[in-house]
């Protein structure tokens, strides 16, 4: 076997939240038996950009706010392989907002994973754009990607994890793989992951987080409700994760790739565009022009 | 600015022929105007009247001047047929089409001493001696219900006083109109007859001239754009994202009806930043990618280009130029990008920069680059202007001939495997490393815009960052006697020559014929690739002649500029233009000529052409 790129050691401070998020994809790639070269880990700039370079796959380094984009024209490329777009709150929720937004909409079959740690650890701890009013002089209210995301109709996977409780935070990285791996969607995973060097909210996280789950009668199918619930358990001060919504299979419009691409080994990387193969296709078309 | 003079409006020829046309007269080679408000269809005529031209075997070359707007405001196109290969807009027309009065107003002056002018009655408000007016859109009103159809009623009525073949004309408006749908094409035809019945009924009904029958049958008509479009899925391009932006929208619009044939995805992205990095994806997955934009989406592309550039992702970007900076003019002409192209995004890296001159060689230049930019992993510029990927002309029927595909140092599965180790950027002689693509066993790498080392990891180390950079930035020497070479036409022994690019190429090819009938023999050297700076063919073309002309649609004379930063020639002359209009003929043959007899006394040039050591050929 040829050898090639060995995976560094991370370059995260020592208890940064980031670990577990990688080892949530980690054991959600592991379980899904998904082969390292059919792997494509496309990273955002920032800390957890970099996540791509710790681990066995084919890794892109994407711009600043622009993996959404590379990972959707990967994907688009060749629905045969996974992708995971892996960033922070900064890269996805400012720059790239945009982006997200409109991946949403796009719905190709790729996992999002944003490592939410409430500020910009890279440049030295400013505020980001889920900053709580206060921190770092904020003004702003922070945003809230979840709702953001259960705004847009096409929006089919949502949920939110936290990186002190890795066991539920594997469990949904690890769905969202299923649900791209069967060409369902767009799958989103907000990870809380906190900054231990500049926003170090370990022990406020994990006395706030309420899984939405396990309100009695949530139902993750019922987009309506995941809001209301929600903006409810925000509004009692505590933070929303879990499964938050999924459209139930009966419901789900083709995504993307497999509305273009219906025969998942049809991608537009492996089109054999050799002279041979085409000449007589083009030799047609070039005959129809008038 | 002493080297610059801005072109202007070539003066009327009536001053010098006021003589009236003979009755019988046969033209050769005419041009058409159609001028009206936006939304009056005057595209629609120009179109009926280059197929129809089309078909009597002449060559043809449509140009038009809109506004950036769906409706109101003047617009005009003009179609010109002649029985000679047509490059460019003519300066004068032979008939103007008049759907306002507008038309007269802006538009007169360029009407020969001989030509006529069609109005529509009900707008045109102070007709001139030679205008013929006709009930136009009253008719179209009353007898098909939407005075929109005056549009075919005017063909219908040039038919006439053209001296058309009737049955030619109809089928043209048959064929153009009958794939949408029988309404249209039963109205259409109506339109057509009553517009010729209008005419035949008028006081004066005779032609007023007959157009010679052409032998150019082995030509199709088409815009730049469409051509590239065409040279991109024969060159094996299987990806393109773009984002809306006039004036290069239409290559996504014909890769949309194309490219999904052949295994190919076309996407309309959320915005420019999102196309690029799409189309980046697409490539570093292994799809021959490209995408098409203007000025404005190529600044907000600029930062994707660079990452194109240090991750050395295989590329193409299409900049159909406009009039800049900012939102500018966006329907009209100009050639302001070049310097933009060349230096565009932080940072240096290697890039290529190519500019076709006309469709074949938009087609054939887009196969090549696909080549290219997969053969030495990094981005292309393929630089086009609006009048060039717009206006629709006649062109060669494309074919297959010396269309390859050589995807460089891409790796087979079988190749990878015979490998001891895979490092996507390891060092070589020609800065090229092997590339594998996600799906590859083995294959796995780190592709980044950070410095790296040979394996793809972020790198700091200065020997490794001098390496890289050399790696990177060498392929701008080795590539140099692979990039598309000039073209030269005219006379080799002429002491006058042109340096142009892009859609310069008909105006100089057409000044070149002016000049040649008062004497003056030249040279042209239409420059394709533009960047590297093509030292090794400029040079000695400096030598050869004892003054160049370098036309170009922009105010700083950039190409001038470019070239004389790599060399020193004092023979060089700028002849620009930039008020948003494409070249005519009779204004570059008028500048060579004042410029040689009053301005400057040219002979053989006293300085030696001197290519700066350490910069042409010093990557």
């Amino acid at each position: 076997m040829v050898e090639h790129v060995k995976p560094i050691q991370p370059t995260w401070c020592p208890g940064c939240g980031d670990f577990g998020v990688m080892a949530a994809v980690k054991k959600g790639v592991l379980e899904l038996k998904i082969p390292s070269e059919n792997l494509v880990l496309v990273g955002g700039i920032g800390c957890s950009g970099g996540i791509h370079n710790f681990m066995d796959a084919y890794g892109f380094h994407a711009l600043h706010g622009r993996l959404l984009p590379t990972a959707v024209g990967v994907k688009l490329a060749n629905p045969k392989l996974t992708v995971v777009a892996l960033g922070g709150d900064g890269d996805g929720y400012a720059i790239g907002m945009g982006h997200f937004v409109h991946t949403l909409k796009k719905n190709a079959s790729i996992v999002y994973v944003v490592m939410n740690n409430e500020t910009y650890g890279l440049t030295k701890g400013q505020a980001s754009p889920t900053s709580l009013v206060g921190f770092e002089g904020n003004l702003e209210p922070p945003v809230d990607a979840v709702l953001t995301a259960l705004s847009i109709p096409a929006a089919s996977f949502i949920a939110r994890g936290f990186s002190g409780t890795p066991k539920e935070a594997t469990a949904l990285v690890t769905e969202a793989l299923r649900f791209t791996q069967e060409r369902k969607g767009f799958a989103f995973v907000e990870i809380l992951s906190p900054c231990v060097t500049y926003n170090d909210t370990y022990d406020l996280w994990r006395e706030r987080i309420e899984d939405v789950g396990k309100r009695p009668g949530y139902d993750p199918a019922d987009r309506g409700k995941a809001f209301s619930t929600v903006l409810d358990v925000m509004n009692s001060g505590r933070i929303p994760v879990g499964a938050i919504y999924r459209t139930p299979d009966s419901q789900l419009r083709p995504s993307l790739d497999k509305a273009l691409m219906p025969d998942v080994a049809a991608g537009p990387a492996v089109a054999d565009i050799s002279l041979a193969k085409n000449a007589a296709r083009y030799e047609k078309m070039l005959a129809a022009l008038e | 600015m002493s080297e610059s003079i801005p072109a202007t409006h070539p003066e009327h020829p009536a001053a010098s022929s006021p003589a009236k046309a003979p009755a019988n007269r046969v033209l050769k080679d005419l041009s058409v105007l159609i001028g009206g408000q936006g939304g009056d269809g005057t595209l629609t005529v120009s179109d009926l009247l280059a197929r129809y031209f089309h078909s009597r075997g002449l060559y043809v070359y449509n140009s038009r001047k809109v506004l950036s707007r769906i409706r109101g405001g003047y617009a005009a196109s003009s179609s010109r047929a002649s029985i000679e290969p047509t490059l460019a807009q003519k300066a004068f027309q032979d008939v103007i089409v008049a759907f306002h009065q507008d038309a007269i107003t802006f538009d007169e002056k360029s009407l020969s001493p001989d030509g006529f002018i069609l109005g529509d009655e009900k707008v045109v408000t102070n007709p001139g001696p030679n205008t013929i007016l006709l009930p136009l859109s009253i008719t179209a009103a009353s007898k098909l219900g939407n005075p929109l159809y005056k549009n075919v009623l005017a063909f219908g009525a040039l038919s006439v006083l053209m001296g058309m073949d009737r049955e030619g004309a109809r089928k043209v408006v048959e064929q153009r109109f009958g794939r949408r749908s029988e309404e249209a094409r039963v109205k259409n035809l109506s339109a057509f007859d009553l517009g010729a019945e209008l005419a035949e009924k008028s006081p004066d009904p005779k032609p007023r001239f007959t157009v010679e029958r052409g032998t150019a049958t082995d030509q199709v008509l088409l815009t730049g754009n469409q051509a590239l479009a065409y040279g991109f899925v024969v060159g094996g391009g299987r990806f393109f994202a773009g984002y809306p932006i006039t004036p290069a929208t239409s290559v996504m619009e014909t890769l949309m009806k194309i490219l999904p044939q052949y295994q190919g995805i076309v996407r309309q992205a959320e915005d420019e930043l999102s196309a690029i990095n799409m189309t980046l994806g697409a490539a570093y997955a292994g799809a021959r990618a490209m995408t098409a934009t203007s000025g404005p989406g190529f600044s907000l592309m600029t930062e994707a280009l660079g990452h194109a550039g240090e991750a050395e992702i295989p590329v193409i970007i299409n900049d159909c130029q406009r009039v800049g900076p900012s939102t500018g003019e966006p329907t009209r002409n100009e050639q302001s990008d070049l310097l933009h192209s060349v230096f565009a995004s932080h940072g240096e890296f290697p890039r290529f920069v190519i500019a076709p001159g006309f469709p074949q060689d938009a087609y054939d230049l887009m196969i090549q680059s696909l080549n290219l930019a997969e053969k030495w992993q990094l981005p292309i510029i393929f630089l086009m202007d609006q009048a060039h990927g717009e206006n629709m002309q006649s062109a060669p029927r494309f074919n297959l001939k010396g269309v390859s595909v050589d995807r460089g140092k891409l790796l087979t599965q079988e190749q990878l495997d015979a490998m001891a180790a895979y490092k996507r950027y390891e060092f070589t002689k020609d800065g090229v490393s092997p590339r594998s693509i996600p799906g590859m066993k083995g294959g796995q790498s780190q592709v980044t815009g950070n410095e790296h080392d040979e394996w793809g990891h972020v790198s700091v180390n200065v020997e490794n960052r001098k390496m890289m950079m050399a790696k990177r930035m060498t392929r701008l020497r080795l590539a140099k006697p692979d990039l598309p070479p000039p073209l030269y036409w005219g006379d080799e022994k002429a002491r006058v020559g042109f340096i142009g690019f892009g859609g310069t190429f008909g105006p100089i090819r057409e000044a070149q014929a002016l000049l040649k009938r008062k004497g003056i023999t030249s040279r042209f050297y239409q420059a394709r690739t533009l960047w590297p700076v093509p030292v090794e063919t400029l040079a000695p073309f400096l030598s050869s002649v004892d003054v160049v002309f370098v036309v170009e649609h922009n105010y700083m004379g950039q190409f001038a500029r470019l070239i004389r930063g790599y060399v020193t020639a004092p023979n060089i002359e700028s002849i620009v233009k930039y008020d948003g209009n494409p070249f005519v003929a009779e204004e570059i043959a008028g500048h060579v000529e004042q410029m040689m007899t009053e301005h400057v006394s040219y002979g053989p040039s006293k300085t030696p052409i001197v290519v700066h050591e350490g910069e042409g050929g010093g990557f």
